[in-house]
């Protein structure tokens, strides 16, 4: 017996599946093929099969099940729970580097503008001077100062929602590190599982690839940390313990990020021990 | 192959992906598809109107497009979910593109769906193309012709791309193919050559 999507060939004749979309739909994904022996299908087995009279009706109603199989496929691939915050988390850092750019500029505009006008002695954050800019100028200077300051309203809204979406979809690799923090990791990786895949030495530099290859090539020294370098824990420690925390982290990390994945709740009883690790290891103690 | 003056056309409704159009046909650009490039290199196998197609690697169904405009029916088998989103825009509008969403090396996923066909075209960015090409001979009808696209960069970065391009040939060979002709695609396109084999036995 040779299966097909349309039914069964057998030896005299072929015995049609149950001849609806979703029925055809639901025997494609489930029929296991070998490839050992395997003989293509001939249309003209449909026709034998009653699904269809000529070749055009075959092609139409294949194509049917094909589209419904297709688009299944990729709602399914999609509803991984990390594939949104990957959009969303991607998104907060290139309006980062939009509203650094573009305040950059508009202050440089401004400034040519206004002759008397210096950033000496000042100390003005970004937000304020280009909230000024928007103020004190008119046409298209204030205009784009006013987008860039609508960017950090939205910017503020997205870095909550990254990391309410982060507690939930990895909920222990947050608790260790933060939201934000948790999903910029998963971002570089490329996905949940992907990161759940990583070792802890690559956690650890995940992020700092100029200075890892720049390692790799000369005599520089490694990298200690990456993106986990943002978690306070890890800029916070004492320089000479940084490294040490840093790499405690990425083997605490690798472990959440598992859990993260095969689980998919916070799981008290190693989240306690390994915060306590490693606090521990930023107050300078260990006996490594 | 349709041709207006030297400039490769196809036949069918445009505006898939901004392309040219030339006399009310749809101009085929070597430098965004391959396939074209091969044709625009002076070999190729002719698209004929009664042929089936297996195609490998659709992506966001440009070059199948194209394909479509010549052949009776194409298979487009593609693996990720966003070009696959665009794949099965263009499919709507096209009668005769069947779309597949699988792994190209893992053929019993996708073997219930297909029937015999006259061309197997590949052109996936992956490590084992030849093993996928041997895989997916099943497919292929006696005398009938693989095209395969290497991409020599994604096969091993480290070795010269002439290197990966003798290996994925033997490899072919050894496999049973009868390698008809093989060109590498510049100017048009860096480092991917075109393997043209024919499956033996059959009428040719």
């Amino acid at each position: 017996m040779r299966s097909y999507w349309f039914g069964d060939v057998v030896e005299r004749g072929c015995i049609p599946s149950e001849g609806n979309t979703d029925a055809r739909v639901r025997r494609v994904l489930s029929l296991r093929t070998t490839m050992d022996d395997f003989v293509p299908l001939d249309w003209e087995d449909a026709v034998a099969c009653g699904i269809c009279r000529d070749r055009e009706e075959y092609l139409s109603i294949l194509r049917e099940v094909c589209f419904a199989v297709t688009e299944l496929e990729i709602r399914e691939q999609y509803a991984g729970k990390d594939v949104e915050l990957l959009q969303m988390v991607r998104t907060l850092d290139e309006i980062d580097e939009l509203i650094n750019r573009l305040s950059d500029r508009v202050t440089e505009w401004h400034q040519v503008r206004n002759p008397s006008f210096s950033r000496k002695y000042r100390r003005t954050p970004a937000h304020v001077l280009v909230k000024n800019i928007a103020r004190s100028n008119k046409g298209a200077l204030g205009r784009v100062a006013v987008h860039v300051e609508e960017f950090s309203t939205a910017r503020t809204e997205l870095a909550k929602e990254v990391s309410n979406r982060a507690n939930r979809v990895l909920p222990n690799t947050s608790a260790l590190i933060g939201g934000l923090v948790a999903a910029r990791l998963m971002s570089h990786a490329g996905g949940l599982l992907p990161l759940s895949r990583m070792p802890a030495s690559a956690i650890q530099v995940l992020g700092a690839r100029t200075a890892l290859f720049a390692h790799l090539r000369t005599h520089s020294p490694s990298p200690k940390h990456g993106i986990i370098f943002q978690h306070r824990r890890v800029h916070n420690a004492p320089r000479e313990v940084r490294g040490k925390v840093a790499r405690a982290l990425a083997g605490k990390l690798a472990i959440a990020s598992r859990l993260d994945y095969f689980q998919g709740v916070p799981v008290p009883e190693f989240l306690d021990k390994a915060q306590a690790r490693i606090d521990f290891l930023g107050r300078g103690g260990g006996e490594e | 192959m349709i041709r207006i003056g030297d400039v490769l056309v196809s036949k069918g409704e445009g505006n898939v992906y901004g392309e040219r159009m030339l006399k009310g046909a749809r101009v085929w650009d070597p430098f965004r598809s391959k396939l074209a490039a091969l044709y625009y290199t002076g070999t190729g196998v002719e698209l004929l109107p009664e042929m089936k197609v297996l195609y490998l690697g659709a992506a966001n169904g440009t070059t199948v497009s194209h394909v479509a405009d010549y052949t009776e029916v194409v298979y487009a088998v593609e693996f990720a979910p966003r070009p696959m989103q665009d794949m099965l825009e263009v499919a709507r509008r096209r009668r005769n593109i069947v779309p597949i969403m699988a792994d190209a090396s893992r053929p019993e996923l996708y073997a219930p769906l297909v029937e015999v066909v006259d061309l197997l075209y590949q052109d996936v960015a992956q490590p084992d193309q030849a093993a996928i090409a041997i895989r997916n001979c099943a497919f292929l009808r006696p005398g009938g012709h693989l095209i395969l696209m290497l991409k020599t960069r994604s096969v091993d970065v480290r070795k010269l791309p002439a290197e990966v391009f003798r290996e994925t040939v033997d490899a072919l060979a050894a496999a049973g193919f009868a390698v008809q002709e093989s060109v590498w695609l510049t100017p048009y396109h860096q480092d991917h050559a075109a393997i043209i084999c024919t499956k033996p036995g059959g009428s040719p």
